[in-house]
């Protein structure tokens, strides 16, 4: 129990430290700028009035260290200032576009894990046979076609072949939740197919691992059904250790989501991403890295905690990412 | 028996995938196809014919060249950047796993704070604050994968550290730097292989992802996830612009893993 | 003893039973036409080395094969029928209930996720209608009969938190739970030093005997079976080619085979010619430890605590003298290892070496070369790391000398690690100890790797050195048997201090400590019958 206390403390603190480190990577990045950060947002063509005005608003002529404290408590106070493209503060306009990117990911995974599960058990049942290689192939194929290509792949065929999905077409969860869902599966189901294989690929991998340990043959020995040590013994101890794999895809399906919604045409923090970047909207920009940046260092810190309530061999100074 | 002719079936396709990519490449040299930038509204949104093998786009530019010269930026950028990016996983993760302690934690705390950025984000990001160059995409890529491979060589390092014959060299009186780079290195490349190629196709598949977000290679040379993007427009009227590249890049990216499959089963 | 005329019933009986693997060449059988039984009470013992085809027979008993295994013939008639012609739902039923099993490796036989008692509740739940309170009972009267004292805290711990010992006192407890006619042992001791394995022997005989319960032992350690087994069958490719009482295979072997087994495992100096330099008793000492502590730092939490495993170790070696170090696994011996050969350093205390250069070979010849070069570039890493100048032909000779010095030829210099047999690997490491001429040779159980004739190899090469050059041997090992045959005087380990030394003779006749004559004891129940000055004793 002690060592479970300090295991999560000492995670907590990395916790802390990395936060802090993505707050000071995220701010260098739009700070330590070739030039000047007011001319290159306002470009060549600015007048000497027009920069001093921005400089002015975006607290440049401050020196560097308190520009950094300041942004820092703003960051975690919600209030990373205004938005320059769209005249909005920077929380505001993530917060409403995040149900789209939050959603899409959520429902990737979740189809990730359905299909992802029973496969890899099918497949383990009989390793190298036909049904193990159909799976293997197509879980190769899945893993290379990129997330866009598939999405337009599938609105070339919902445009022409089907005509049930609407493509670009999308409902607040407020509103409709239902019709919500339905509008995000189609791109999440575009997001998700090469995890799918990816997690696939890991899970199959240890669970004939799993299947060849010893405490399946101590389980065998005792009477027990190939089914019962399966779901009882297998399946938990595969979990263990897929489960920092997993937490890898759900960044890896929330870096997918930022893509696709462009295909989609989704109003998205993807999508706000573009329109920040091509606006040089550096305020909106540094506030759509950061939170989305402590969203995945929140989600790391959760699956080691998660790990450490699994498994109890988890001590100081072992397991982690 | 059965899984290792397997494996070298993997292997044998994925040759043959990556040597069409490189063929074309090699095609692209000699200016097969004509000349990928040149426009011609005579010759618009043509679908694939005897002359046009795989059709033309919007600007009336041929396909086929196209989809020839992007190989080139496809192989260059992913090469390159797995170039930058192994070179600075190496020095991380054996030095990481080597010295353990507190260097150990340092380097860890940092590349752990560059896998929390979604990988195409920083990519983005680095690009958007200092211009969609090529040379700003290989080193931004570079950057977003060196964790991956530390991660990898350090745990290797680790397993091999405590092997006797590092004891051994330590009581010898070999030093550090010799035996990490002389007694541990050799050892730890070889595992190190696989992810070296699929590496090399996940930084084709943030290449062309960013492409296709208009923040990769720039206009107009020709990329695949650029030549997607124009497409993306004509996808009812001229599906071929789309199907044409979609195929290329799916092929070179599934050359390496199958690749990578063949080198595993060998192991 | 049991007298044979107290079994009555055969318990298990195997008839021209034949095994093969799928794709195998069909003349060459795993098993072979394999026939005996198993009497009802006794502990019957299966010797062989590896891959003669013992553990095969124990999985087809229990019919847990793998699906490239195929019965070719025969039938195994345990309770009135024929395992083999039964379905899967029935050989369930069985095993667990009517047939126990228990493996060699225990640290990885329970599952690591759960705590023991949902490791033991599974083979109830799966045979038997009880209630919680009724499973609860019964797994704490069991663990109480395997020898736990404290069961109620052990089925809350994991496995993770049990010794290697205590693992298999609990898989033995779980073989046992649903008294099972007959138990399968499949080396159960081999991976357990000789105090944890001598005690796990007993409880099985123990329990064997009021059960009433048949044990099929299996091994490959005839010197151990010979005690506790009532008889022996001794396999060879998939053949039983000797049985007989224990008395009888361990006196009066019939077959050649199994004599030869005898002889390799008894480790007699005479016959492996080992004959040692006697040091100097006023030539200034080789290597002088004094008030050595030593340890690593732990983290307790947050705070980073020295964890000391070496307490006060003192002790000095003549040149050319050769000291045998013993201990149970846990008293410090590798960590000895390390501090001596300055891979950790000291907390307090001193460690000279005024004559010289100290080398150390280590157990695992797995390891102990680096596999991506070959044994010339082993031999010429000491010499650069020695910083010693050197030309290519100087450096060639040399190279070439000491590898023939240790048994090896001139064309084994350009073979890489896995070109080479396990013996040969532990030789190459000798021969990279020789290139820098070490007064000192720390051998941290060269042996325990290897089987009896590459170890007695290395043996008669570690006599030789020590003839020749005079260098002095630090030999760490378990086997009392070894220890016993090589050195003059031995140092007895226990919980990080050095508890005991003197002559090896006197040692190991008349010990002194509590942990001597605990690991003596052991060595006696193990193998009583087996060396023959041990039996001149009795």
């Amino acid at each position: 129990m002690k060592a479970r206390v300090s295991y999560i403390l000492s995670k907590l603190l990395e916790f802390i430290l990395t936060l802090l480190l993505v707050s000071l990577l995220t701010f260098a990045a739009f700070s330590i700028i070739p030039g000047d950060t007011a001319s290159a947002i306002l470009g060549p063509d600015a007048t000497p009035e027009q920069l001093a005005i921005l400089r002015e608003k975006l607290g440049l002529n401050v020196p560097l260290y308190q520009r950094y404290l300041s942004w820092l408590g703003g960051a975690f106070t919600g209030n990373l200032g205004e938005s320059t493209a769209f005249g909005v503060p920077v929380s505001e306009l993530i917060a409403s576009r995040l149900p789209v990117t939050l959603g899409l990911s959520a429902i990737a995974l979740v189809i990730v894990i359905v299909i992802a599960y029973p496969s890899a058990i099918l497949s383990s049942r009989k390793p190298g046979k036909t049904l193990d290689q159909v799976f293997s192939v197509f879980g190769h194929i899945s893993f290379a076609i990129p997330q866009f290509v598939l999405s337009l792949i599938v609105i070339l065929l919902c445009s022409t072949v089907f005509n049930y999905f609407q493509v670009g077409k999308y409902v607040e969860p407020s509103k409709d939740f239902l019709a919500y869902i339905n509008c995000l599966l189609l791109p999440a189901f575009c997001v998700s197919v090469p995890k799918i294989a990816m997690t696939f690929k890991f899970l199959r991998a240890s669970i004939l691992a799993e299947k060849g340990s010893d405490y399946v043959r101590t389980s065998k020995s005792r009477g027990l059904s190939d089914i019962k040590i399966m779901f009882k013994h297998i399946l938990p101890n595969s979990t263990v250790s897929v489960i920092t794999a997993l937490s890898v895809v759900l960044a890896d399906l929330l870096g997918g989501s930022l893509v696709v919604e462009q295909v989609f045409n989704l109003p998205g923090l993807g999508r706000l991403l573009i329109q920040a970047i091509s606006r040089r909207d550096f305020p909106l920009l540094s506030g759509i890295v950061f939170y989305l940046a402590t969203m995945m260092v929140i989600l790391y810190f959760v699956t080691d905690i998660l790990i450490s309530i699994v498994d109890p061999r988890i001590k100081m100074g072992e397991g982690g990412q | 028996m059965n899984s290792r002719k397997y494996n070298k079936t993997y292997f044998i396709v994925g040759a043959l995938f990556l040597g069409i990519i490189v063929l074309s490449f090699i095609l692209s040299l000699f200016g097969v196809g004509g000349d990928p930038e040149t426009t011609s509204s005579a010759t618009k949104l043509l679908a694939p014919s005897s002359s046009h093998i795989m059709g033309t786009d919007n600007l009336g530019r041929d396909l086929f060249a196209r989809v020839l010269s992007a190989s080139k930026y496809t192989l260059f950028i992913s090469i390159t950047g797995v170039l930058v990016s192994l070179t600075l996983g190496t020095i991380i993760g054996i030095l990481a796993g080597y010295y353990g302690g507190w260097i150990d934690r340092v380097l860890m705390l940092l590349s752990n704070t560059i896998m929390c950025f979604p990988g195409i984000l920083l990519a983005l990001v680095a690009v958007a604050v200092w211009g969609p160059s090529l040379f700003n995409v290989i080193w931004a890529l570079g950057i977003v994968f060196s964790p991956s491979f530390a991660r990898v060589y350090r745990t290797e390092v680790i397993k091999v550290k405590n092997k006797e014959y590092i004891l051994n060299a330590k009581i010898l009186g070999v030093s550090s730097l010799r035996i990490m780079a002389i007694h541990i290195f050799p050892n730890v490349f070889t595992q190190i292989i696989p992810a070296v190629v699929i590496g090399l196709a996940n930084m084709t598949l943030f290449e062309s992802a960013m492409s296709y977000l208009g923040l990769g290679v720039q206009p107009p040379k020709a990329s695949y996830g650029k030549i997607l993007a124009d497409a993306q427009s004509y996808i009812r009227v001229a599906p071929w612009l789309v199907i044409f590249p979609a195929i290329m890049l799916v092929i070179y990216i599934l050359g390496l893993y199958f690749i990578s499959e063949g080198i595993r089963g060998d192991q | 003893m049991h007298t044979f005329e107290t079994f009555t019933n055969n318990i298990l009986e195997i008839k021209d039973l034949s095994l093969n693997f799928k794709g195998n060449n069909p003349d060459t059988l795993i098993l072979n036409h394999l026939s005996f039984s198993i009497r009802e009470g006794e502990i019957l013992g299966l010797i062989g080395n590896s891959g003669c085809g013992k553990s095969m027979t124990a999985l087809s008993i229990t019919g847990l094969l793998k699906s490239d295994a195929q019965i070719k013939s025969g039938s195994i008639i345990f309770n009135n029928q024929d395992l083999l012609k039964l379905n899967d739902k029935e050989k369930r039923a069985i095993r667990g209930k009517e047939i126990g099993m228990i493996f060699q490796e225990p640290y990885t036989a329970l599952d690591p996720l759960m705590n023991i008692y949902h490791n033991l509740e599974e083979v109830l739940i799966e045979h038997e209608t009880l209630s919680k309170t009724e499973r609860h009972d019964l797994i704490v009267k069991m663990l109480d009969r395997v020898g736990f004292t404290n069961s109620e805290e052990i089925l809350n711990r994991f496995p993770h938190e049990l010794s290697g010992g205590q693992r298999q006192r609990v898989l033995i407890a779980g073989a046992a739970l649903l008294k099972p006619k007959l138990l399968i042992a499949d080396e159960p001791t081999s991976s357990l030093d000789t105090v944890t394995s001598c005690s796990i022997m007993k409880l099985i005989k123990s329990l064997c005997d009021e059960l009433n319960m048949s044990v099929l032992f299996i091994s490959h350690d005839l010197s151990t079976v010979g005690n506790f087994c009532d008889r022996v069958l001794v396999m060879r490719t998939g053949e039983i080619v000797d049985s007989g009482s224990s008395f009888d295979i361990l006196f009066n072997p019939k077959d050649a085979y199994t004599a030869d087994l005898l002889t390799k495992s008894k480790f007699d100096p005479k016959v492996l010619n080992l004959t040692f330099n006697t040091p100097d008793k006023d030539a200034e000492p080789v290597i002088k430890v004094s008030n050595l502590c030593a340890g690593y730092m732990d983290r307790k939490g947050f705070k980073r605590v020295y964890k000391n495993i070496l307490e006060d170790i003192s002790f000095n070696m003549l040149p050319g003298e050769v000291v045998g170090l013993i201990g149970s696994s846990g008293c410090g011996k590798t960590t000895l290892t390390r501090a001596l050969s300055g891979l950790i350093n000291p907390k307090s205390g001193t460690i000279s070496t005024p004559a010289g250069r100290l080398a150390v070979v280590f157990q695992d010849p797995g390891t102990c070369l680096n596999p991506s070069y070959s044994v010339y570039w082993h031999l010429a890493e000491a010499i650069r790391a020695a910083k010693i100048n050197m030309t290519k032909e100087e450096l060639k000779a040399k190279a070439t000398d000491t590898l023939v010095s240790v048994g090896l030829e001139p064309m084994h210099l350009d073979r890489y690690p896995s070109q080479l047999s396990g013996g040969q690997r532990q030789r190459v490491a000798i021969a990279m100890c020789l290139m820098l001429n070490p007064a000192i040779i720390i051998a941290d159980e060269p042996l325990s790797s290897l089987d009896t004739t590459s170890g007695a190899r290395i043996l008669s090469i570690l006599s030789s050195i020590n003839r020749e050059f005079n260098t002095s041997i630090l030999l760490i090992s378990h086997n009392l048997r070894i220890v016993k045959a090589t050195t003059s005087r031995v140092l007895v380990m226990n919980e990080g201090k050095i508890v005991e030394s003197g002559n090896t003779q006197d040692v190991l006749t008349n010990p002194q400590s509590d942990t001597t004559k605990e690991l003596l004891d052991a060595e006696i129940t193990l193998h009583k019958n087996f060396s023959t000055d041990r039996l001149a004793i009795e």
